[in-house]
């Protein structure tokens, strides 16, 4: 562990000097050189999950596949939008914003005679086992998770967006960043707010987001696999999540919104445990370039939708 | 008789085995290093170069320091909002402290004031050194970075990363007395024969700072991303660490010419000296310690935490004993620090019971 550790430093570390650092002495910007050395983590787990995600869901996609692909266009697509959103473009600008909001919600905490808390100092036994603060952080950033994809559902602006992400007829692992650029921005503005809130330490962060991407992309694959009577109810499953894909669970009356644990949605009775159930997945509702137009398309339209829903139209 | 005789002699010439197998100058100096990225401080054996100790902390320590009676380390975990203090000698937690984001922080050469600056927050904390009461808080231009003292503890000086400025500050009267441009990103700050040496980080020199008005007299060459100035323990020499050129320049304590460099990978930051007078030199970017002897300039490296920031040198005769599992905990207990005793001033932050009650229900 401990070479990999140590191989792991020394590649991120020539990276850094030999590519970002310049480049940041070049701009001006070495006040942000810590920032880009943390964001560098964001990057490499990016790419890092992507191979992993592929590793684990290819095979199982090849194995047991619920259908078969027919609309290769629309998958091409999907993956697009995974390196995209994975390269690490949108995290290292919520990352900027946020550490500046989060240096002004200090500042004003301080000021007024807070300091901001940590998990650990809510629960001293989490100070001296890191594993178990990792597993509270993941359990508390998930439950956030749980809630920001119901309001994705419940308002009809938000939807609009959403509708993007529920549109694809042919779900696969790669679907999982199929997000309108906007919604990405919400997400990571509510994931990256609650880690500050709760204080998740900065080194921790990346491998939560692994985590939880893991998750997802596996829930998006296109194969016919469940957890069993118990661990349906502990981890959500690719048969989970492709309920909660198909068309009649979209909108808002969907089931099943969990990421990691469907225990959120066991408590709030959003459940559907149905084992064996493969529906197929769609919006057959919304327009048809939401589930078949480019990158490009979909973004416009998204956006268009979202000002409509705004407006009341 | 003879058998109990021989026995005793036997044990006793065995027990004397180690003290004759370590030669009398032999040392195990402690090392302690702060990962600033790994939320840990490791701590090495100097002779061994091995970690000996890994020492949890909150979130984010950069730098320590010797406490006013100079009995303890006082580390800052800037993002956990705690001081942590730990017995030089034993690496063992003493205590934690909540305290406002302490990023860099330095005590008054008279030992009173402890000055804090807040890099993230945009503020500089004047507190009592000994009671840790605040005394007043600055709100002051973007990132305070490092900070440095006039001898007679008049004056402290900060850097300025976002703005490109040095502010002096009156400990008397707590407010800026002159902010003047020095240089793109300046970052650490050093007090030496009456000048301040800023580090331009944006640039690739070392700034020489008229104290009285912070005009810039000069600049001397050290590479690009230069950072902090070192000055050895009899201050005869000064070394300068470059972060984009990676590479620490010798510059004579007189003159302030270069007389050497030294090629070293990895964003050479912090320097402590070690008894020998050899320098312990954290390498942020590559997770690594760098050893390296002044004479020769020759240096080889230990893998720590990552990104570590702040080191020091306890000089220690023996090795530490081994440590059970269970020691490494530190004690849970956290002590809010003193309440502030300035009127004017912002109480400062001082414990998180509100969050218990709001995140209680």
């Amino acid at each position: 562990m401990s070479t990999i550790a140590s191989l792991y430093a020394e590649a991120t570390g020539w990276i850094f000097e030999h590519a970002l650092q310049p480049l940041l002495y070049a701009l001006e910007l070495m006040d942000w050189a810590e920032d880009a050395y943390a964001w560098l983590d964001f990057a490499l787990f990016g790419l890092f999950g992507i191979a992993v995600a592929w590793a684990v869901c290819r095979p199982l996609e090849a194995w047991r596949p619920v259908e078969s692909v027919s609309q290769h266009g629309a998958v091409r697509t999907d993956m697009l939008y995974t390196f995209l959103n994975r390269l690490g473009v949108l995290p290292l600008l919520a990352f900027v914003f946020l550490a500046s909001v989060q240096a002004a919600w200090e500042g004003w905490l301080t000021e007024a005679g807070l300091l901001p808390p940590t998990l650990e100092e809510l629960a001293p036994l989490l100070r001296d086992h890191p594993v178990l603060a990792f597993a509270a952080y993941v359990v508390v950033l998930d439950f956030g998770e749980y809630w920001r994809h119901r309001a994705q559902h419940a308002f009809r602006w938000w939807w609009a967006l959403h509708a993007i992400h529920h549109a694809q007829r042919q779900m696969t692992f790669w679907t999982d960043d199929r997000n309108h650029v906007l919604d990405d921005i919400i997400a990571a503005v509510w994931f990256g707010g609650i880690a500050l809130l709760i204080g998740v330490p900065p080194g921790q962060f990346p491998a939560v987001v692994l985590i939880l991407r893991l998750a997802e992309s596996l829930s998006h694959a296109n194969v016919r696999l469940d957890y069993g009577r118990l661990g349906e109810r502990l981890l959500v499953s690719p048969r989970f999540h492709r309920l909660h894909h198909a068309p009649l669970s979209a909108g808002a009356h969907g089931r099943n919104y969990a990421v990691l644990l469907p225990i959120w949605d066991w408590i709030f009775g959003t459940g559907d445990f149905r084992r064996g159930v493969f529906p197929p997945t769609g919006a057959p509702e919304e327009p048809e370039a939401l589930a078949s137009g480019g990158w490009l398309r979909q973004q416009a339209i998204g956006l268009r939708r979202m000002v409509g829903a705004i407006g009341g139209r | 008789m003879m058998r109990r005789a021989q026995s005793a002699l036997f044990f006793g010439l065995a027990g004397l085995l180690p003290a004759l197998a370590v030669p009398s100058s032999a040392r195990a100096d402690l090392v302690y290093v702060l990962n600033s990225a790994d939320a840990s401080i490791s701590v090495l054996e100097s002779t061994t170069k091995e970690e000996v100790r890994r020492i949890p902390v909150l979130r984010e320590a950069h730098h320590l320091i010797l406490t006013p009676e100079r009995g303890e380390l006082m580390v800052g975990d800037s993002g956990g909002n705690e001081l942590i203090f730990i017995d030089p000698a034993t690496a063992e937690v003493t205590r934690r402290e909540k305290f406002s984001n302490p990023y860099h922080m330095e005590l008054s050469p008279d030992g009173k004031l402890l000055v804090v600056t807040s890099l993230r927050r945009d503020q500089v904390d004047i507190y009592d050194a000994a009671t840790r009461t605040l005394l007043a808080r600055l709100k002051v231009p973007d990132k305070p970075s490092h900070l440095a003292y006039t001898p007679d503890s008049r004056i402290a000086f900060v850097t300025l990363q976002g703005v490109r400025k040095l502010m002096a500050i009156d400990l008397v009267t707590y407010k800026p007395l002159w902010t003047a441009e020095v240089g793109p990103q300046p970052a650490g700050v050093t007090w030496h024969n009456g000048r301040l040496l800023v580090g331009v980080m944006g640039s690739d020199h070392v700034a020489v700072v008229n104290p009285a008005d912070g005009k810039v007299e000069r600049t001397i060459f050290a590479g690009r991303g230069a950072h902090t100035v070192f000055p050895s323990p009899d201050r005869k020499l000064l070394y300068v660490n470059s972060r984009v050129d990676s590479r620490i320049t010798v510059l004579d304590g007189e003159t302030l010419e270069p007389r050497a460099h030294w090629d070293l990978p990895g964003g050479p930051d912090c320097i402590a000296f070690d008894p020998r007078g050899r320098l312990w030199v954290t390498l942020r970017w590559t997770g690594r310690l760098a050893i390296v002897d002044p004479a020769s300039g020759e240096w080889e490296t230990v893998p720590v935490g990552r990104s570590p920031h702040g080191v020091f040198v306890q000089p220690r005769a023996a090795p530490l004993p081994p440590l059970a599992v269970s020691e490494t905990a530190p004690p849970a207990e956290v002590t809010p620090s003193p309440t502030s005793a300035g009127t004017e001033v912002a109480v400062p932050a001082q414990q998180p019971a509100v969050w218990r009650r709001m995140l209680g229900r």
